[in-house]
């Protein structure tokens, strides 16, 4: 495909994108809807805090993918990194940890995912196993694993209310109207997924290291030509992926303030709606963050209908997300993604 | 994904799927023994590192699957469920299609057939007749219900080129929440605290051969083993099993003679969420009686993931995989009453399962490490 038509797929992109949201606006005052009550500054601020851990999570997923590895396995990584955190904390710190104890935990899951996913890139890259079914598994194992850590400390599926990040908040700026306390009165785990998403991009699309892994990806052979070794490449973006994911949950856990791991466990899907978001924004890491922002917007939608006096069923309502993951895959189902992913590289030595 | 974009990624699965099919009926066997065997193996290192005893443990995983005959007709209960959705899991694999939405299509498959037969009860007469006729037609509702919601994902694969893993898992998602918020409202039963539908009446329920048992009848498991015959010859012995089983082997080659790949994509998930829709079924009539919040469900479409790959996608090997995974399902009930370890470790072995299958490579070279097997390839 040639950059030029890469460039205005992208716009197309872009204004479709910005197309629906006037559109679903336009729909809502036709409605009388009272927009001033849905869109209000606390919901821009909930709606990135659980924006973050989706962020996270894609921002790792599309590293892998970019290198050629499709990494299925995020919401496992999430997971993992969700219990871990909520497991530390509350060692360090029994039944009322402190904030302290809560960033050891969130580094300490961090270590344990990176630890995973090294088994898991092993398998993968060294193994050629099969990225689909190795990726689900990874799933299956978090959804069975992450719950019975839980009963194991606190003798249920959840555990009790621990501890959850403290609001950092910044003088002067804060006093902004709107911006403030939206960017400026918020988790730090915010501005955190923010930097790694602006971190991750100018890796991959201003360094080496970023057009090794797009080269891994799109072409090995040339990569592998050039003398570097495919394999290594891809091992790295896997575990680097992993690790994100892992991030992703204990961010998760630490907006939250507890681990829930009835059910499909708190991560509920954010793995995979992390795919989604990342293949919405076409394989760029701002991108990524934007499409996260979206799907935490839709998660936090319920709280604005009650506040406005809309009556909708929350059952449903929780299903919004899941709902607009398919939307957009059918409507920009089409990405373009990186050529050689999902094949094993053998190189020829 | 664009034609040329998609047509490079069915390459890859292609390529995937020749890899597993240069595999002898021996090796595949084997892989299967060593990847159950490994993950109980890690399993009960879990138990003995959580301050457990894992000879004890291993104990109630036999006591619990074929200890007595409580233990068996348990065994052969979560088996029966095992194999529907396995077999259902397997039609779309074979295809090459990753229907991962089987949990979903049982969900509402089951969902139905308790609606349509409590909607029906008061229009045929109580009887035993009565009773198999209610059955029936609830049965051929859910595995209509089953198949459309499979169908879905199938159209938005063939015509839009939306992935069909991402989409099948939020199909479940959303057949959970949507019939959750069913049962919860609009379809409680009167008077009920919980939020279940009301109960099916009486005369509408299996009856007991061999074993006494409020949830389990053999004539279920006869059931499940007549739809696994029924898949197989249709795989191996009509042209619509042809083109699905090409389509997976070599999707060029199945165009070359002729094959509409996008219709292929539709019908598999169609046919595979009718059996999912019959396991759904099943389980609404011989289990349960009523239907419940399937937030409470187990996922045993989950599980089928795993029995159809340890079966290699074979219908007809989807049996003793199956049986196998009822005895690890049974004997979680077991450990449950009887012993404090987390039952969840059995979802986390299931899930070790489904890993070791994709490796096929780890065990081949640990087998020529230790000179076992010794053929290279």
């Amino acid at each position: 495909m040639s950059l030029s038509s890469y460039a205005s797929r992208t716009r197309y992109r872009l204004g479709g994108g910005i197309a629906f949201v006037v559109a679903v606006l336009l729909a809502l005052v036709a409605l009388d809807v009272p927009l001033r009550a849905i869109l209000t500054v606390g919901f821009a601020e909930r709606s990135l805090r659980a924006a973050s851990p989706i962020a996270l999570a894609a921002v790792g997923g599309l590293y892998a993918e970019k290198s050629g590895v499709f990494n299925i396995g995020l919401e496992g990584f999430m997971i993992f990194g969700a219990v871990t955190t909520a497991a530390m904390a509350f060692v360090l710190g029994g039944d009322s940890p402190g904030q302290p104890d809560l960033w050891v935990g969130i580094v300490g899951a961090v270590v344990f995912c990176t630890l995973l996913s090294v088994v898991f890139a092993t398998l993968l890259v060294r193994f050629r196993g099969n990225q689909i079914v190795a990726g689900l598994a990874v799933w299956f194992i978090g959804l069975g694993f992450g719950p019975f850590i839980a009963v194991l400390l606190w003798g249920n599926r959840n555990s009790p209310g621990l501890v959850s990040v403290r609001q950092v908040s910044i003088p002067v700026l804060s006093e902004i109207p709107v911006l403030g306390p939206v960017l400026f009165e918020t988790s730090p785990l915010v501005w955190l997924a923010l930097l790694v998403a602006v971190a991750a991009w100018v890796v991959l699309f201003r360094t080496k290291y970023g057009y090794w892994l797009q080269a891994a990806g799109e072409n090995p052979e040339a990569l592998d030509t050039a003398g570097i070794d495919v394999a290594r490449v891809r091992f790295a973006a896997v575990v680097f992926s992993g690790a994100l994911a892992g991030l992703g949950g204990a961010v998760l856990f630490a907006h939250a303030g507890s681990f829930n791991g009835t059910g499909d466990t708190m991560v509920n899907g954010r793995g995979w709606i992390a795919i989604v978001a990342y293949l919405f924004g076409n394989y760029n890491p701002l991108g990524a963050a934007g499409a996260a922002v979206l799907f935490g917007g839709l998660e936090n939608l319920q709280i604005q209908f009650q506040t406005a006096g809309i009556a909708f069923p929350n059952k449903l309502m929780d299903l919004f997300p899941y709902v607009a993951v398919i939307a957009v895959l059918t409507v920009w189902g089409s990405t373009r993604m990186p050529s050689a992913v999902g094949e094993p590289y053998e190189s020829e030595d | 994904m664009s034609d040329a974009d998609s047509g490079r990624v069915r390459d890859r699965l292609d390529a995937l799927a020749e890899r597993a099919l240069d595999m002898t009926v021996v090796e595949r066997f084997a892989l299967a023994v060593a990847s159950t065997a490994l993950a109980l193996f890690i399993g009960l290192l879990v138990v003995a590192a959580s301050g457990y005893d894992p000879v004890a443990f291993l104990g109630y995983i036999f006591e619990g699957s074929f200890g007595d005959s409580n233990a068996t007709a348990r065994t052969l209960k979560f088996g029966t469920l095992a194999i529907l959705t396995g077999v259902a899991v397997a039609i779309a694999f074979r295809a090459g299609v990753f229907n991962i939405g089987v949990q979903g299509q049982f969900v509402v498959g089951g969902f139905v057939t308790v609606v349509t037969i409590l909607w029906l009860a008061p229009l045929l007469p109580e009887s035993a007749v009565g009773g198999v006729a209610l059955m029936l037609l609830g049965t051929g509702a859910g595995v209509l219900a089953g198949g459309a919601y499979a169908a879905f994902p199938g159209v938005l694969k063939a015509y839009a080129g939306a992935n069909e893993i991402i989409t099948t898992i939020m199909l479940n998602f959303i057949a959970v929440g949507a019939v959750g918020y069913l049962v919860e409202g609009p379809f409680r039963g009167e008077g009920n605290r919980a939020p279940n539908t009301a109960r099916l009446p009486e005369y509408v329920s299996l009856p007991q051969v061999v074993f006494d048992s409020p949830d389990f009848s053999l004539v279920g498991f006869g059931v499940a083993l007549v739809v696994v015959v029924g898949v197989a010859v249709v795989m191996a012995r009509t042209r619509f099993g042809y083109d699905m089983v090409t389509s997976g082997y070599q999707l060029s080659a199945a165009a070359y003679s002729g094959v509409d790949a996008k219709r292929t994509v539709v019908s598999t998930m169609t046919f595979s969420g009718m059996v999912a829709g019959v396991a759904g079924a099943v389980f609404a009539i011989m289990v349960q009686g009523y239907y419940s919040d399937p937030g409470g469900i187990a996922t045993y479409g989950f599980d089928a993931i795993a029995v159809s790959l340890l079966a290699a996608n074979n219908p007809l090997g989807v049996v003793p995989a199956g049986l196998l995974f009822g005895g690890l399902d049974s004997a979680g009930t077991h450990i449950g009453i009887n012993s404090d370890v987390p039952v969840q470790l059995i979802d986390g072995i299931i899930g070790l399962v489904v890993l070791f299958v994709a490796i096929p490579e780890l065990f081949r070279m640990a087998a020529r490490r230790t000179g076992l097997g010794g053929e290279s390839r």
